[in-house]
C-alpha cells in the first residue's frame, strides 16, 4: 500500500482543496513534521496552488458570459411558432416515432404485396374488377356466353341457358338411331340436290325457275354437265345390262363400255352413258341402286363465252366467204390475184368447217350429259392363288466334315440346285461347311432324308410361308402351289458339338496306370472316344490319371456300370443341358465323362517324418535364438547413448560436490 | 438531486425553452471551464460552449434520464472541444514549450507563460478537472459527476496534475519563497 510519502502530491493537493478528512489531515501533518523532503514539497505545492489561482482567475469568464451565451443561443435557435413547435415536439415523442416506424413498415408490406401479387388484397382487387366489368357491360355477357356455347360441345345446361342463340346457330341434331351409312347417303343426296338446284342446266328448268331476272341471263348459257360414279357391284354383266336399260328409259344411250378380267376372275370396267341433262339427276338416283356407291362427282362446265365467240367468228367467216365468192364471180384482175383469192377462200372455208365442227361438238356435249360409271365386282382384292414357300435349316455333326461336304455336293441335279457351298477351315484346324440348295418340291422330302443320313442331326427347322398372289387376304377357291424348297445345311465336326450331358467322377484304385488303360478299352467298346488323357505321379507316390471321354448318350448307362469294376467311384456329378429350342436326337447326343483315376500316396510323407520334424524343430529354435539376439542388440543400441549421458552427468556432479567439500 | 432541478431538466428535454435557457444560465460556466481547460483559449472555448448548447437543444430528446442531463451536456462540450483541439493540432506547437525553463526571478508574464506551457503538457482530462476546480471551485464530488468519473478518482488526477506542474515549475516555485 502506498504511503503518504509516496503520494505526497496527492495528499497535499487534497489538503489544499479541503478534501481530506480530519484523520487524513492529522496523519499528513504528522508525516510533514517528520519528513523534510515532504515539507519542501508542501511548500512548492502551496506556491503552485497560488500561481494557479492567480493565473486562472484572470481567465475566468466575465460577468455577462451567461447573457452572451443566452443571446447566442436565441440567435442561433429562433423561437418557433405554435404549430411548428408542436409538430417538432410531437416528432420527438417516443410514441410518435414508434407510430411512424409502424406506419412505414405497414406501407412497405402493402407495397410488397402489390409487387408480388399476393392473393389477400390482389384477389379482392380482381374480384372487384370483374364485378365492375360485368356491371359496365351487362348486354355483352349473355352474347359472349352464347358464342362460347356455340364453340363448345352442345352441353345440356348451356343449351338450356341460351336456347335461342343455339337454335339460330346450330342445325337440328340428327336422330341418334340413324346409322352411319344412312347419314352419309343423306349427305350425298343433299350435296347433289344443292348442286343441281343452284345451277339450272336446261332451258326448261330455267323457264320453271321462279326468279325471272337471272333466268333471262341463264337462258343463253351453254353448259356441259358430266358426272362420274364409282360403284361396287356383285356381277359386272348384270350391272351393265341394267345400266343400259336405265339409259334407254331416260332417252340416253351407252357411249362406250370396257371391261377387264383380273387374275382372280373378277371383272372391272367402265361404262360411259349419255343422257339428257334434265334426266341426269334421276338417272344417277337409279344407278345407285345397283350396288354400293364408292364415289360420285357431279360437275358443270360453262362454255358460253367460247361458244358465242366461235359462233360470232363463224358468222364473220361466212361473210368473208361470200365476199371472196363475189370477187371470183366478177373475174376481173390478174390470174395471180385470182389464185390468191382462191387460196384465201380455201383457208376461210377450212376455218368455217373447223368452227362448225367445234360448235357441233359443243352442241352434242351440251345436249347430252356424260356419265362415266366405274364398276368393280366385290372382293376385287381376293387372291388368285397361293404359293407355298418352304425353308429348312439343318445342322449336322460328323467326324469327317469334308467327306460329307463332298457327298452333299454330289446330290446336285436339275431338280436339286446348289446355290451356295462353303467349306471353312480355321487356324486351329477346325472344319465346318455350309451348303444352301434349292430343291424341286417333289424331290424335297427325299433329299432332306438323304442329307439327314449323313451324320448326327442336331437341329432341324422347317418354315412354311403361304404367299397370296394377285391380291391379299383369304380365298376359298384359290389354288395352292408348292414352290421350290430352300435348304440350308451346316456341317460341323463332332468335337465342336457341345455335350448334351457332362459327368465328372473320381475313381480310387491302387494301380492307376493299369486301370486307366482298362477304362479306355471300355470306352471304345461302348462306341466312345477318348478326347484327352493325362497321367502324373507326385513325390508322395500319389498317381493321378485324368481321362476325358465322349460316348453317345444311349451307351452312357452301360459305360457307367462298367466303371464300378475299376475301383471305388466317388464324387459323381452330372450336368445336363436340356436344349428345348432345338430338336435333338437324344440317343445319339454326345455325353462327356471326365474321370480322375487316382491312388492314395504314402501315409506319412518324407517331409513329415520323425527325423524331418526334429530337424525342422532345431532349425526353428536356432533361428528364434538368433532373432532374440538381434532384438537385444537393437535394445542396447537404443538405450546406450542415454545411459552413457546419464552416467557422465552423475559422475560430473559427484566430482563437483567432492571438490566443494574439499574446499570447505 | 434536487426535485425542482430534475423537474427543470425534464421540462427542457420535453422542449420547454424557458427551462433550457435557465439551464444555460446555470451551467454555461461549468461548460466553459471544461472547454477552456481543454483548449486553453477563451474565444475558442466560448464558441465551443455555444455550439454545444445548440447541439444539446437539437438533440435533447435523446436523453432518457433527466438526472444525467448535466453530465450529458458536459460530454457534448468535451467532445466538441476535443474535435476543435485535434483540428488545431496540425499547427506546430510553439517553440518555447521545448525550451528548458531557466531559473531566475519570478516574472509575472514569464511565469504565466511557463504555467501555460506546463498546463499544455497535461492530459485534457486533467486540464478540464483543474479548470473546473480553479474556475468554479467545485468540490471533488461534483467535478467527478460532471466529468463522469468514478468516485475518488479525481483526487489522484488533480494530485498528479499538480505534481507534474510543480516539477516543471520548480525553479520558479523555489524562488518564490
Amino acid at each position: 500500500m502506498a504511503t503518504i510519502h509516496d503520494e505526497i502530491d496527492i495528499w497535499l493537493t487534497a489538503d489544499l482543496h479541503g478534501e481530506l478528512s480530519n484523520n487524513e489531515r492529522s496523519a499528513l501533518h504528522a508525516h510533514l513534521v517528520d519528513c523534510t523532503v515532504c515539507r519542501k514539497t508542501h511548500q512548492e505545492i502551496k506556491n503552485m496552488n497560488i500561481i494557479l489561482e492567480e493565473t486562472l482567475a484572470t481567465e475566468k469568464p466575465d460577468p455577462v458570459f451567461e447573457q452572451r451565451m443566452l443571446a447566442g443561443f436565441r440567435n442561433r435557435v429562433p423561437q418557433r411558432s405554435g404549430l411548428v413547435k408542436l409538430l417538432v415536439d410531437l416528432m420527438h415523442l417516443r410514441a410518435t416515432q414508434i407510430a411512424a416506424v409502424a406506419a412505414v413498415l405497414l406501407g412497405l408490406i402493402q407495397i410488397g404485396r402489390m409487387i408480388t401479387g399476393e392473393p389477400v388484397t390482389a384477389r379482392r382487387e380482381r374480384e372487384r374488377y370483374v364485378a365492375d366489368q360485368f356491371a359496365a357491360q351487362p348486354s355483352q355477357a349473355p352474347a359472349s356466353g352464347a358464342a362460347r356455347s356455340g364453340a363448345l360441345a352442345k352441353s345440356a345446361e348451356v343449351a338450356a341457358g341460351h336456347p335461342q342463340g343455339l337454335a339460330l346457330k346450330e342445325p337440328p341434331p340428327p336422330a341418334p338411331a340413324q346409322s352411319k351409312d344412312e347419314e352419309r347417303a343423306r349427305a350425298e343426296v343433299e350435296r347433289t340436290i344443292v348442286t343441281g338446284s343452284n345451277v339450272p342446266a336446261t332451258a326448261e328448268e330455267i323457264a320453271q325457275a321462279p326468279v325471272q331476272e337471272p333466268a333471262a341471263a341463264l337462258a343463253n348459257r351453254k353448259l356441259i354437265r358430266n358426272a362420274t360414279v364409282e360403284l361396287e357391284i356383285i356381277s359386272f354383266d348384270n350391272a351393265v345390262q341394267k345400266i343400259t336399260a336405265f339409259a334407254s328409259d331416260e332417252h340416253g344411250y351407252v357411249a362406250t363400255t370396257n371391261s377387264e378380267k383380273q387374275a382372280n376372275g373378277k371383272l372391272r370396267g367402265q361404262v360411259v352413258i349419255k343422257v339428257l341433262p334434265e334426266d341426269l339427276d334421276r338417272f344417277l338416283q337409279k344407278i345407285r341402286s345397283l350396288g354400293e356407291l364408292k364415289n360420285q362427282t357431279l360437275g358443270t362446265e360453262d362454255v358460253s363465252k367460247a361458244y358465242f365467240d366461235t359462233d360470232a367468228r363463224l358468222k364473220n367467216a361466212h361473210v368473208m366467204e361470200q365476199r371472196l365468192i363475189d370477187m371470183l364471180k366478177t373475174k376481173t384482175g390478174k390470174v395471180s390475184d385470182l389464185l390468191q383469192v382462191e387460196k384465201e377462200l380455201g383457208r376461210v372455208r377450212e376455218e368455217i368447217e373447223k368452227m362448225q365442227g367445234e360448235l357441233k361438238y359443243w352442241d352434242s356435249q351440251i345436249q347430252f350429259a356424260t356419265v362415266t360409271i366405274s364398276l368393280a365386282e366385290k372382293d376385287m382384292e381376293e387372291p388368285a392363288a397361293f404359293l407355298l414357300k418352304e425353308r429348312a435349316q439343318l445342322s449336322l455333326y460328323t467326324p469327317d466334315v469334308e467327306k460329307i461336304y463332298n457327298e452333299a455336293k454330289s446330290l446336285a441335279s436339275p431338280k436339286v440346285q446348289i446355290t451356295n457351298a462353303q467349306l471353312n477351315r480355321d487356324y486351329s484346324g477346325r472344319v465346318s461347311a455350309q451348303l444352301s440348295m434349292l430343291i424341286a418340291p417333289e424331290e424335297s422330302d427325299a433329299v432332306i432324308g438323304h442329307v439327314k443320313g449323313f451324320g448326327r442331326v442336331e437341329n432341324f427347322q422347317t418354315q412354311t410361308q403361304r404367299i397370296a398372289q394377285g391380291g391379299s387376304g383369304m380365298s376359298e377357291n384359290a389354288r395352292t402351289k408348292r414352290d421350290k424348297m430352300e435348304l440350308n445345311v451346316t456341317i460341323s465336326r463332332e468335337e465342336q458339338e457341345q455335350a448334351f450331358q457332362q459327368t465328372s467322377l473320381r475313381i480310387r484304385t491302387a494301380s492307376v496306370d493299369e486301370k486307366a488303360k482298362e477304362l479306355r478299352t471300355f470306352a471304345e467298346k461302348q462306341g466312345g472316344r477318348v478326347r484327352s488323357s493325362t497321367f502324373s505321379r507326385d513325390p508322395d507316390g500319389r498317381e493321378v490319371a485324368n481321362v476325358s471321354l465322349r460316348v453317345p448318350l444311349k451307351n452312357y448307362p452301360a459305360l457307367m456300370q462298367s466303371l464300378d469294376s475299376l475301383g471305388k467311384v466317388q464324387n459323381v456329378s452330372v450336368q445336363r443341358q436340356d436344349r428345348t429350342e432345338v430338336q435333338v436326337d437324344e440317343s445319339n447326343a454326345p455325353a462327356d465323362i471326365s474321370i480322375q483315376v487316382y491312388s492314395q500316396g504314402n501315409i506319412v510323407t518324407e517331409e513329415s517324418g520323425l527325423l524331418a520334424t526334429l530337424r525342422r524343430t532345431l532349425a526353428q529354435s536356432a533361428s528364434a535364438i538368433m532373432w532374440s539376439l538381434r532384438m537385444v542388440g537393437v535394445a542396447i543400441a537404443f538405450l546406450a547413448p542415454w545411459v552413457i549421458a546419464l552416467l557422465l552427468g552423475v559422475w560430473v556432479t559427484v566430482r563437483i560436490i567432492r571438490a566443494r567439500q574439499s574446499k570447505t | 438531486m434536487d426535485p425542482s432541478e430534475r423537474q427543470q431538466y425534464r421540462a427542457a428535454i420535453r422542449g420547454d425553452r424557458d427551462a433550457f435557457e435557465m439551464i444555460i444560465r446555470t451551467h454555461s460556466r461549468t461548460l466553459f471551464a471544461i472547454t477552456y481547460g481543454i483548449l486553453q483559449s477563451r474565444e475558442e472555448a466560448e464558441d465551443v460552449v455555444q455550439d454545444s448548447l445548440v447541439k444539446a437543444w437539437k438533440t435533447r430528446w435523446r436523453v432518457r434520464d433527466p438526472e444525467k442531463f448535466p453530465a450529458w451536456l458536459a460530454t457534448i462540450a468535451r467532445h466538441k472541444a476535443r474535435d476543435v483541439f485535434r483540428k488545431r493540432r496540425t499547427v506546430p506547437l510553439p517553440e518555447q514549450m521545448t525550451e528548458p525553463i531557466e531559473p531566475g526571478p519570478p516574472n509575472t508574464s514569464a511565469l504565466d507563460h511557463r504555467l501555460r506551457s506546463a498546463l499544455a503538457t497535461l492530459p485534457e482530462l486533467h486540464r478540464a478537472a483543474l479548470t473546473l476546480r480553479y474556475f468554479e471551485e467545485m468540490d471533488y464530488r461534483t467535478i467527478e459527476n460532471t466529468l463522469g468519473l468514478t468516485n475518488g478518482a479525481l483526487r489522484g488526477i488533480l494530485g498528479r496534475a499538480l505534481a507534474s506542474m510543480r516539477k516543471q515549475l520548480r525553479p520558479a516555485l523555489a524562488s518564490m519563497d
